[in-house]
């Protein structure tokens, strides 16, 4: 019988031949390394830049009060990248896959091998690369170029541990929610953490509490001497919860998929044929198709949630400046997106060859899926809008017409995006679980980046035109960016209609 | 007085890029007849049928379904072919209902429910119409797709692997669409591999491999050893 440490070896083998296995099946290999180059550089510039800033030559008064609010503030970052290590690892059903589960079935690959992987896989995901830039960056700002290489192998150990532990919380709630009730539970147990956290936060009590968290004494070793006694005891901290992982890992891979098997068996009983009292009905029908495409997918559904409530939430409790909201509905957007729309013919699955043969026209097919794309990140960012509108009242006009153009651009912009990649870089995706990708690993990171990249520069720009006295500049500064992605959109739409262009997306998708 | 065939193919070339899936395919197929096609893995049988079915435009050559053009006038082409696909061809998240209820409504069917759960009932299927087909079997999936294939009478009935994974009553069951289809005089092209059910099922065969059209003749001639030399 084989011991526990044949079983990591092996686990551990077979998690690098599967890595090596993604890496050969990568289609774009030139952009993925220059990708891959550009992050390490970003991560080497965000460790080393800000350091190199004088700002005793900057010497004001409120560059110092930042400076000492950041260093205050190190800490709560900290914990923060806990917290979104956690609930990265939750909404992923446990952890991403390295093989999807059909592609999985037929090989050896055990809970250890597929919770090794899910820790690979962590970094692929901008919200974690984003955090630990801002980890890196605040650290180089606030530390003395002296303690400058402790200091940041300090806050690299912390994101190794945090990723860890985020992993093992994980596979623990995962393995809840395929108890039964376990999904009931779950929902309950993640609305009451909420609701504390937004009592505490309300109270005035968050942050005192989050001030008391070890992870205060973690920013502040990084700072001194104690620095070599932190890294030990972070990677100490990490080796153990990549280890106990495993057992929630082994506990909830063992058991059913409860909530997609209740999906999978779920009845919908048949409902007469909408008779709407503008355009088609047969692209109303069309139109429940393709919802019921999203809502009945589990991941899709958990995620279109989170997208909507979670960024909502923060703006309801912590009380967003307008200039702070603008940010939101466009990172929203993109996060519904990126749920199926950068991939958005997968939602047919196989399914798309049989589409394909119905008697209807391309166009009607494709305004569909657009419309059903569109609705999802209207109303993930409708929600946080809705929300801050609640907190803050009505803000002044032309902060609300810079809001209105700037929500109504991003939307337009995301999906002329992401229906173009769409059309150019199709890929055989099964949604149907939680922890699947509508496109591969390294893809969808690139996709991510791009899209929050774009869509917060675009509110950028939107804050700024709210900051001057025309109420009337927001809805003409929109023009030409509704001009230019409608121009991208007719153009993939156009795509789209070419017979042979639409064969090769539905052969891809379809895998046939 | 000669009636147009249903089908005709004239020099059937399709490319993938540099891969050439068909080269230089001729058929034809009647009305009211049943024509098996028939080769190895990759002999071009799935990709002509999509070709037949509207979903992949020819590269070259001349395609005529139902008198319609398939070059330049797919959507016609789909309205007369009823159309079950090798591998899947059922969207997950829906329910058989819904998937006959969306075929039916597209072609303007009004009283089609009847038909549809009599279908149903006779693929077995009665009993899971309203759940979602994710969670279905392979074989009840290949069932269903003879089923939407089979739903609207279709002119131009065509069916790849509509046996494989299936189970024997599935399989009596798609014999019978077939006989039904011809007795209506629609025009029935089955691909498969089992030379045995393609001789029950159908009148007439011909082999395809490595994308070209090896032989035509009827299917009592498709001896066994006849079927290997041409496989070969």
């Amino acid at each position: 019988m084989p011991s526990s440490t044949d079983g990591w070896t092996h686990a551990a083998r077979a998690t690098a031949h599967l890595v090596a296995f993604r890496a050969r099946t990568v289609r774009r290999r030139a952009p993925a390394a220059v990708g891959l180059v550009v992050v390490l550089l970003l991560t080497v510039g965000f460790a080393w830049g800000p350091a190199t800033v004088e700002t005793d030559a900057l010497a004001s008064a409120p560059v110092e009060r930042a400076i000492g609010t950041l260093q205050g503030n190190l800490g709560t970052a900290l914990a923060g990248f806990l917290l979104l290590a956690v609930s990265a690892a939750m909404g992923a059903g446990g952890g991403r896959e390295l093989l999807s589960r059909s592609e999985a079935s037929i090989h050896p690959i055990g809970p250890v091998t597929e919770h090794l992987g899910a820790l690979v896989l962590a970094p692929l995901n901008l919200a974690w690369l984003v955090q630990v830039w801002g980890l890196l960056a605040i650290t180089a700002l606030v530390t003395p170029p002296a303690r400058l290489v402790g200091a940041q192998l300090v806050v690299l150990a912390w994101v190794l541990a945090a990723t860890a532990v985020g992993q093992a919380v994980g596979w623990s709630v995962e393995g809840v929610r395929r108890t039964a009730h376990g999904v009931l539970v779950v929902r309950v147990g993640a609305g009451l953490v909420v609701a504390a956290l937004a009592g505490l936060h309300l109270g005035g009590w968050l942050v005192p509490l989050v001030r008391a968290l070890p992870t205060t004494w973690v920013a502040e070793a990084g700072q001194d001497s104690r620095w070599p006694l932190a890294v030990v005891a972070l990677l100490a901290l990490a080796g153990a919860a990549v280890v106990l992982g495993a057992r929630p890992a082994t506990w909830a891979l063992g058991l059913p998929p409860r909530e997609e098997l209740d999906v999978q068996s779920g009845v919908h009983e048949a409902r007469p044929v909408p008779a709407p009292r503008r355009g088609s009905p047969d692209r109303a029908l069309l139109r429940r198709l393709d919802r019921g495409s999203v809502w009945r997918s589990v991941g899709m559904r958990r995620g279109l949630l989170v997208l909507g409530v979670g960024p909502g939430l923060v703006a309801l409790v912590a009380g967003l400046e307008w200039s702070s909201v603008m940010l939101l509905p466009g990172l929203t957007a993109s996060g519904a997106a990126l749920l199926f729309g950068v991939n958005t013919w997968c939602l047919d699955g196989k399914g798309m060859v049989w589409r394909e043969t119905l008697p209807v026209s391309a166009a009607d097919v494709f305004d569909v899926r657009a419309l059903v794309v569109a609705e999802c990140m209207v109303a993930v960012s409708g929600v946080t809008v809705v929300l801050a509108l609640l907190r803050n009242g009505l803000p002044p006009l032309v902060t609300g017409t810079a809001v209105a153009a700037c929500w109504l651009v991003v939307v337009v912009q995301v999906l002329a995006i992401v229906l173009t990649w769409s059309m150019r870089s199709p890929y055989a995706v099964d949604l149907a679980s939680p922890r699947a990708t509508p496109a591969p690993h390294g893809a969808m990171a690139g996709y991510a980046g791009r899209l929050s990249l774009v869509t917060t520069l675009t509110a950028v720009l939107f804050t700024g035109v709210a900051a001057l006295p025309w109420p009337w500049l927001p809805p003409l500064v929109a023009v030409p960016f509704l001009a230019w992605s409608s121009r991208r959109l007719v153009r993939a739409r156009r795509c789209w209609l070419a017979s042979d262009e639409r064969a090769r997306v539905v052969l891809t998708v379809a895998a046939v | 007085m000669s009636q147009t065939p249903a089908v005709v193919v004239r020099g059937l070339h399709v490319r993938f890029g540099d891969v050439e899936a068909v080269s230089g395919v001729d058929l034809s197929a009647d009305h009211g007849r049943a024509t098996a096609l028939l080769g190895r893995n990759g002999a071009g049988k799935s990709t002509t049928m999509k070709v037949l079915a509207g979903v992949v435009p020819p590269t070259a050559g001349v395609v005529t379904v139902g008198g319609h053009d398939a070059a330049t006038d797919a959507l016609g082409v789909k309205r007369v072919v009823g159309y079950c696909p090798d591998v899947g061809g059922l969207v997950p998240r829906a329910t058989p209902w819904e998937h006959l209820q969306l075929s039916a409504r597209l072609r303007r069917m009004d009283d089609w429910e009847e038909r549809g759960r009599d279908l149903l009932e006779r693929f077995e299927l009665g009993d899971v119409a309203h759940r979602v087909v994710g969670g279905f079997s392979h074989g009840m999936g290949r069932r269903l797709s003879v089923v939407l294939a089979a739903l609207h009478e279709p002119a131009v009935l065509l069916l790849d692997e509509p046996f494989d994974g299936v189970d024997p009553r599935g399989v009596e069951a798609t014999l019978e669409v077939v006989a039904d289809a011809r007795a209506r005089g629609a025009c029935v092209l089955l691909s498969t591999h089992l030379r045995d059910l393609a001789l029950e099922a159908c009148g007439d065969a011909i082999v395809l491999r490595g994308g070209n059209r090896v032989a035509a003749m009827q299917a009592v001639e498709l001896t066994g050893e006849a079927y290997r030399a041409l496989l070969d």
